[in-house]
């Protein structure tokens, strides 16, 4: 009962979002801001949608140590939770905490290949088969293009969807789109969805936006930053 | 203030285990002219260093109970406190944290932050001990002390600042520039106490400069002096920079960060001079006692030596002239045939020989002062026990002390071991609080019970050692524990008439579950249904079910107990009444409520080289583990996970196998969680196999 009243919390579906897209193998979403504006907890919002529909969330961070990561999903399932029954909640939190895996990389030791031979390890070893990546703290440059197209092939092969944080400068943060564009190269396929968080006023402006910018744009919901979480009525 | 108490320092040195505490604290006693030559922790000489006085520490290189000694350094009079290294000895480092001022925090250059450093930081963090941090092992191979540094940062939060940089690195490892003085240091002679001081080399000054703006901006923010010289560009004294950087410490807003080898004798003396330089005496520190006559209120504590005397025991060791009790004095002084009391038990207790301990040589002093650390002799007492000028009711903070997670049989070949067993095991649970012993009921066998398989085999391995005990183990048994998941109600009736006087007693009432408490009982009779002398009765009814629960005969928890009606008889009822009925109104109850079993959980860490890791992970999920992430960290994978205290038995050799002895782990009590139900029919059966055959 508690998990289907948190599920139509789904940050994506309140962004119209479908299934099909956000669960399509290979496919890769893009949260973009300036530093400090929320993508990780916008992230790990989406990881609890998905573990709440049962899907198994590896969550992979390159600054941030493990337990700061546990940090962000506990208190943003706590604020989820805030005015459901307690024990109901903490059984949840238990039950999602054995479909979600937590790996971290110092800047440094990360590269493509030992990611995906990490990957191949869980899943060869049945220790943990993804569903959903969440690949937060990189910073991605057009250099990247090669290893971005290798590890979609490999997310199309092995069935899974991934989530980037994608930290725009200033000059970019207008128009994110362009710089994930540059990123996809010439054939443009490598972001399918893309979401831009921008501070407005004393709230956070969620924006659905399209790489090929045919789409018409939603009107943006907001986020409340004492607690990161999607207001459910958007604010004027 | 006390000019000399300012030259006190009471400090402790912890650690991830192999970082070279010991190592380190053997120099330090060796500069200090303490001891005449220096003993390897794991050393040819077969002596071993002289902070690990018990035979199994020097066997086995690590120390497991803390040796308390002082030296002096420039002046200073510095209390050391070696602390053990191994996570299942850790009210060991809690106990010393507890009395020390300030710490040294040990790093490896190689292996960095580690897991254990992480829980030895946490426990600082709760006694508020500010600290400096000593990277050691810089002559080692993959020594990378600003890795260290920047590791600090992330995963310990700390606002670490090197205050020093090495000249060289690994083999090259020359000396070490002073960013303070910008002096190069160099350390001659065989141990390195000639102490060389010249110009920074030409190829390091850029980078000295650099780290030295780094720690100029990182102190100013806690020195007037400092900012203002920075702004006005005048050159800034020593003075205000070592000042600045001790404000820091003291808060706990900065840490420092020097550097060296312990074992190569390099960059000692600095660590020494970091210690009088950054880290508070005792008269920087406020201290609190508990006022027993005002409801536990925190006193503050003077510190002065004028004032009434409180004094904390904090631990205990069986020496060769009997009962060593190491204490530190927190306000005024105990003189040699003073007459103080144990607030505990009430008793008045005469100061016979007071000494300073130096491992495990001493010397005789007549007197201690507030802030110093000495030890007793012939003083009965248990570890954490609060001695007091007469009159004075307080006591000193109480230590959090872990619930025993593992249980172990034991039994003494023969009649002499008996004797001898029992001796040990009166000292050892007094010595510490983390180690139980008691007769099991059922079986008459003797049960000890402590934090972890290492904990239980250290224990029984000094008994065999120290006491020549001849004992034989039982298999290791998990501390599992029943609680119930709903609330019902209870009404029973205890009633007998079988000539004589009867017996009668009505409780009716409810059982719910409560997360944060064993048991709670609430009395809510109101009309006297239950006459008011039988209630407490009715408690104690209650309470007897809990010890050995009615299901699967392990310990009841987290069950309140409400009780708001019943009946009674002017003749039959009595206490023993209304105890059967309570027992009867218990029974009535808990299978309806749901109960359930609860096994511990313990926090895993392992960190092993990243090719290893898959197998580990695997070993992990083997065991019923929950795999909560994994950090790569250069070539080395740290894993956590929790995985269930009954699985973990033997892992250290499995680990050991499975990756060649490269890999270590820690682990420490996470939380209770149900047992699933696979595992809870083959406790079922065992429990029913054990009902059956009465053992």
């Amino acid at each position: 009962m508690l998990k289907k009243q948190l599920i139509l919390r789904d940050p994506l579906s309140f962004l119209g979002y479908e299934t099909d897209e956000t669960e399509k193998k290979g496919n890769f979403g893009a949260v973009t801001s300036r530093a400090g504006v929320g993508k990780t907890a916008f992230l790990v919002q989406i990881a609890i949608s998905s573990l709440l529909k049962d899907k198994n969330v590896l969550h992979i961070s390159i600054q941030d140590p493990v337990d700061k990561v546990n940090l962000w999903y506990k208190e943003l399932f706590l604020n989820l939770t805030q005015n459901h029954d307690a024990k109901q909640s903490k059984q949840l939190w238990e039950a999602l905490l054995a479909k979600r895996f937590i790996m971290t990389f110092e800047t440094e030791s990360f590269d493509f290949s030992k990611l995906i031979s990490r990957i191949d390890e869980l899943r060869t070893q049945d220790i943990f088969v993804p569903q959903l990546i969440i690949l937060d703290g990189l910073s991605l440059d057009s250099s990247m293009q090669p290893e971005l197209n290798q590890l979609k092939e490999y997310a199309v092969k092995n069935n899974f969807t991934i989530w980037f944080s994608v930290r725009t400068h200033r000059h970019q943060s207008d128009d994110p789109v362009s710089m994930l564009r540059q990123l996809g190269g010439k054939d443009n396929n490598l972001f399918n969805m893309i979401i831009q968080l921008l501070p407005h006023k004393d709230k956070i402006q969620v924006k659905r936006l399209s790489i090929d910018r045919e789409m018409n744009e939603r009107p943006p919901l907001l986020i409340d930053p004492s607690t990161m979480m999607i207001k459910e009525t958007t604010d004027k | 203030m006390n000019t000399l108490m300012q030259k006190v320092r009471n400090i402790g040195i912890s650690a991830h285990i192999d970082s070279g505490k010991t190592t380190l604290t053997e120099r330090f006693l060796y500069l200090t002219k303490k001891i005449h030559r220096i003993h390897e922790v794991r050393g040819k000489d077969g002596v071993g260093a002289t902070m690990d006085s018990m035979e199994l520490e020097k066997e086995r290189g690590i120390t497991i109970a803390s040796a308390a000694t002082y030296c002096q350094w420039k002046n200073h009079e510095i209390n050391i406190i070696d602390t053990p290294g191994h996570v299942d000895f850790t009210i060991e480092v809690e106990r010393a944290l507890r009395v020390l001022d300030g710490a040294i925090l040990v790093l490896c250059s190689v292996g960095g932050v580690q897991s254990q450093s992480i829980t030895v930081d946490q426990q600082m963090k709760r006694y508020q001990v500010p600290c400096i941090a000593f990277i050691n092992k810089c002559d080692r191979s993959g020594a990378d002390p600003f890795r260290v540094i920047d590791q600090l940062r992330e995963k310990l939060n700390h606002n670490a600042v090197a205050v020093q940089i090495p000249i060289g690195l690994e083999a090259d490892l020359d000396g070490i520039i002073d960013l303070i003085s910008m002096k190069a240091v160099y350390f001659d002679g065989e141990f390195g106490d000639i102490i060389r001081i010249e110009e920074i080399p030409d190829s390091l000054m850029e980078n000295a400069i650099e780290k030295r703006e780094e720690l100029v901006d990182a102190a100013s923010i806690f020195s007037d002096e400092l900012t203002e010289a920075v702004i006005e560009e005048t050159e800034i004294p020593d003075k205000f920079l070592i000042d600045a950087i001790r404000q820091g410490t003291i808060q706990r807003e900065l840490t420092p960060v020097v550097m060296g080898s312990a074992y190569k004798n390099k960059g000692i003396q600095l660590v020494l001079d970091a210690a009088n330089e950054f880290l508070p005496s005792p008269v920087e520190v406020d201290n609190e006692a508990l006022n027993l006559d005002d409801n536990e209120e925190p006193l503050p504590l003077t510190g002065k030596k004028e004032d009434p005397l409180v004094a904390l025991a904090f631990k205990l060791e069986d020496g060769q002239f009997g009962q060593l009790t190491y204490i530190r004095v927190y306000q005024g002084e105990l003189k040699k045939g003073d007459t103080c009391s144990n607030v505990r038990t009430g008793k008045k207790i005469k100061i016979g020989r007071i000494v300073r301990m130096h491992s495990d040589q001493m010397e005789d002093v007549e007197k201690i002062e507030a802030g110093y650390i000495s030890a007793l002799f012939g003083v009965d007492c248990v570890s954490g026990d609060t001695f007091a000028a007469s009159g004075l009711n307080v006591s000193m903070t109480s230590m959090h002390i872990p619930e025993p997670v593992i249980s172990l049989s034991i039994k003494a070949k023969d009649n002499a071991s008996e004797t001898s067993m029992a001796k040990a095991l009166n000292r050892f649970t007094k010595e510490d609080p983390t180690f139980n012993t008691f007769i099991s009921k059922e079986t008459g066998e003797t049960i000890i019970s402590g934090m972890g398989e290492l904990h239980l085999e250290v224990y029984v391995e000094r008994m065999k050692r120290e006491y020549k005990t001849d004992i034989i183990t039982g298999e290791p048994s998990v501390a599992y524990r029943e609680t119930i998941t709903s609330n019902t109600s209870f009404d029973y009736i205890h009633k007998k008439q079988t000539g004589g006087a009867g017996q009668y007693g009505r409780i009716a009432g409810f059982m719910e579950p409560v997360a944060d408490d064993d048991f709670v009982f609430e009395n809510k009779i109101t009309g006297g249904s239950i006459p008011t002398q039988y209630i407490s009765s009715c408690e104690k009814g209650f309470v007897s079910c809990l010890e050995k629960g009615p299901w699967l005969k392990y310990p009841v928890t987290g069950v309140k107990i409400v009780i708001n009606d019943g009946a009674s008889h002017s003749v039959d009822s009595s206490e023993m009444a209304f105890r059967a009925a309570a027992r009867g109104a218990f029974l009535q109850a808990y299978f309806k409520a749901r109960p359930v079993l609860q096994e511990p959980i313990m926090k895993v860490v392992i960190e092993t080289p990243a090719e290893f890791q898959g197998n580990v992970m695997g070993s992990l999920n083997q065991r019923r583990g929950m795999i909560i992430g994994s950090h790569d960290v250069g070539q080395v994978t740290a894993i956590e996970a929790q995985v269930p205290l009954s699985e973990m038995f033997g892992y250290s050799t499995t680990l050991r196998s499975m990756t060649q002895g490269k890999a270590q782990f820690t682990m420490e009590f996470s939380t209770y969680k149900q047992v699933p139900k696979s595992v809870l029919e083959i406790i079922e059966k065992k429990t029913e196999k054990k009902t059956r055959t009465g053992t």
